[in-house]
């Protein structure tokens, strides 16, 4: 009868706490391998949703021909948006007003008052029509920017490099030898713009001396309707103007980024990898100084598979805990973080696919970790292993 | 009791597979829809047309209005089509494409975005528009079945204006390569 029954489940439990040192020293591993595999997850997800959450099917982005995918280095004259407007048809209205927005965009050195070095920045110049068209734009603190004001993204400081405080309402940043008080900030539900400094596009020009456009976005009624834009670029080639619906220009950067994805993927393998190794490191030392206590286990009558699975219960309830501490870590201090890249600043993300992962992986390593050395404590005959020491 | 349980399990089963990834009657792809709904035989010419003459030629010899018949590869971009419209660039049969990022020599560009002046002036691009005049909006892979690469003779006439902008309002596609 009693050769058919598991052991009882609080005797994995208590068996963990018999060694409370031993298991604080692989709860602590575990934690630090699932957060290690959480935190790279976080990254390549933030990067994913920042990028995703960029692109709108019903937005195209006009620029110059010649300036390939860097909008940053496009030129293209300050007549565009009229022209668009009266030439092509679908080009939503709000308000009264065409969704054609005019707009100047450069990276360059910017400095707040408490900084050293200037650090490099994306500067956008902007008209009222800009939040029309990039409908996750919201302005959550002040007001929107008169002459000599700018508004800032909630990312900015961290592309920048900035403290936060920097960029409060009411400090000035410094850019192309003009200083401009900060009037506002704005969130734009994780996309890229969050890390971007918005001026009134007249002011910029004028600070820099230029008439010319970076780009043109215009929103359309329809997803449909970015093929009349690019018709229209395709016959006006005296303009040298190129279309790209918003959503492709970014799935093009995802593409651009994919081997950063890959890589993270990969450390994410190596990380669990080496969690399995050292997970089986010390399942082996754990089992080895219980080579009796299982043996007597198996003359008590409790079968082999039962000693086995009470061996995988311990190691997978220790790597659960493990995660639950890694996620509970990750989400207070991992999750919002924001990281710098080239094209602005993302926030790690530590959502329900990261979690799951995390799990995912504590769960194998419970399991793989447990099994090798307790098969192998299970193959020594049962009179040897009582006598051991 | 139990058959009757598997038999409801089944059925809600089937019920959420038609539901959730069956397609709906009437959500046919637009295209597809517009594609069903106009003859494209009308715009494939069945026979080649004579007097064809390459773009770059075209673009030099030809004003607004005239009627012309074009030779040219589908191509000669990244991109030679425009999605969901029966639009396309034509290349000069007498340019050669290199892979991108290659050097290119006389008679030659690449794809990419560093010979985008030099393509201006040996691509055109070819609007196929009805009785109308109107674009037809298909996209013209679908309407005429071309490929890029495909040899083909365009008869329509020219849109031309005085910034050197050169359309090609085509009526029909002779495609060499079917």
């Amino acid at each position: 009868m009693l050769g058919q029954r598991l052991l009882p489940w609080d005797y994995g439990v208590r068996n963990l706490l018999r060694r409370p040192s031993r298991s604080a020293l692989t709860l602590g591993g575990l934690t630090i391998v699932v957060l290690l595999v959480l935190v790279v997850v976080g990254f390549i997800r933030g990067l994913e949703q920042s990028l995703a959450a960029t692109g709108n099917p019903r937005v195209v982005l006009v620029y110059a021909l010649s300036s390939t995918a860097a909008i940053e280095n496009s030129s293209i004259p300050g007549r565009t948006p009229a022209l668009l407007a009266a030439s092509v048809r679908g080009v939503r209205r709000q308000y009264g007003v065409e969704c054609v927005s005019p707009e100047l965009y450069l990276g360059t050195r910017i400095t707040t008052a408490n900084m050293t070095e200037p650090g490099m920045g994306l500067v956008r110049g902007v008209t009222t029509v800009a939040p029309l068209v990039r409908g996750q734009v919201q302005l959550v603190e002040g007001n929107w920017p008169q002459a000599g004001e700018v508004i800032v993204g909630r990312l900015a400081h961290s592309k920048i490099g900035a403290g936060k405080a920097d960029l409060a309402i009411g400090q000035q940043v410094t850019f192309d030898t003009q200083s401009w008080t900060i009037s506002g900030r704005f969130n734009a539900a994780g996309s890229a713009f969050e890390s971007e400094i918005w001026a009134p596009l007249s002011e910029l020009q004028t600070a820099l001396k230029r008439q010319d456009l970076s780009l043109v976005a215009v929103a359309m009624d329809s997803p449909d309707g970015a093929a009349d834009v690019d018709l229209f670029c395709r016959e006006r080639i005296d303009l040298e103007l190129k279309a790209i619906s918003e959503s492709s220009y970014y799935a093009a950067m995802q593409k651009h980024y994919r081997p950063v994805r890959m890589l993270g993927w990969v450390v994410v393998a190596l990380v669990a990898g080496s969690g399995i190794f050292a997970g089986l490191n010390t399942m082996y030392g754990a089992v080895v100084g219980r080579i009796r206590e299982l043996a007597t286990l198996q003359t008590l009558g409790f079968r082999r598979r039962a000693i086995l699975l009470t061996l995988i219960q311990e190691a997978t309830l220790l790597s659960c805990a493990g995660a639950l501490v890694a996620c509970f870590v990750g989400l207070v201090f991992v999750d919002g973080t924001a990281v710098r890249f080239t094209m602005g600043a993302f926030m790690l993300s530590v959502d329900s696919v990261g979690i799951a992962i995390a799990c995912g992986v504590a769960a194998l390593l419970g399991i793989v970790g447990a099994l090798p050395p307790a098969l192998k404590a299970m193959r020594q005959p049962v009179v040897e292993a009582i006598k051991s020491i | 009791m139990k058959t009757e349980f598997l038999a409801l399990v089944a059925s809600a089963a089937l019920l959420a597979i038609s539901s959730g990834c069956g397609t709906a009657p009437g959500s046919a792809p637009q295209s597809s829809q517009a594609a069903a709904a106009v003859d494209a035989s009308q715009y494939k010419l069945t026979e080649e047309p004579d007097g064809a003459v390459g773009v770059i030629a075209a673009r030099e010899a030809t004003d607004d209005g005239d009627p012309v018949v074009l030779v040219g590869r589908v191509g000669g971009s990244e991109q030679p089509w425009v999605d969901g419209r029966a639009a396309f660039t034509l290349l000069d049969a007498s340019m050669s494409v290199v892979a991108e990022g290659e050097d290119s020599g006389e008679g030659e560009i690449c794809a990419g975005d560093c010979c985008a002046t030099e393509r201006l002036h040996c691509t055109t691009l070819v609007k196929i528009v009805n009785s109308q005049g109107q674009l037809v909006k298909i996209d013209s892979r679908e309407l005429l079945g071309l490929k890029v690469s495909d040899m083909v003779v365009v008869k329509g006439t020219v849109k031309k204006d005085e910034n050197g902008n050169f359309v090609m309002l085509a009526s029909g596609v002779y495609n060499r390569n079917e």
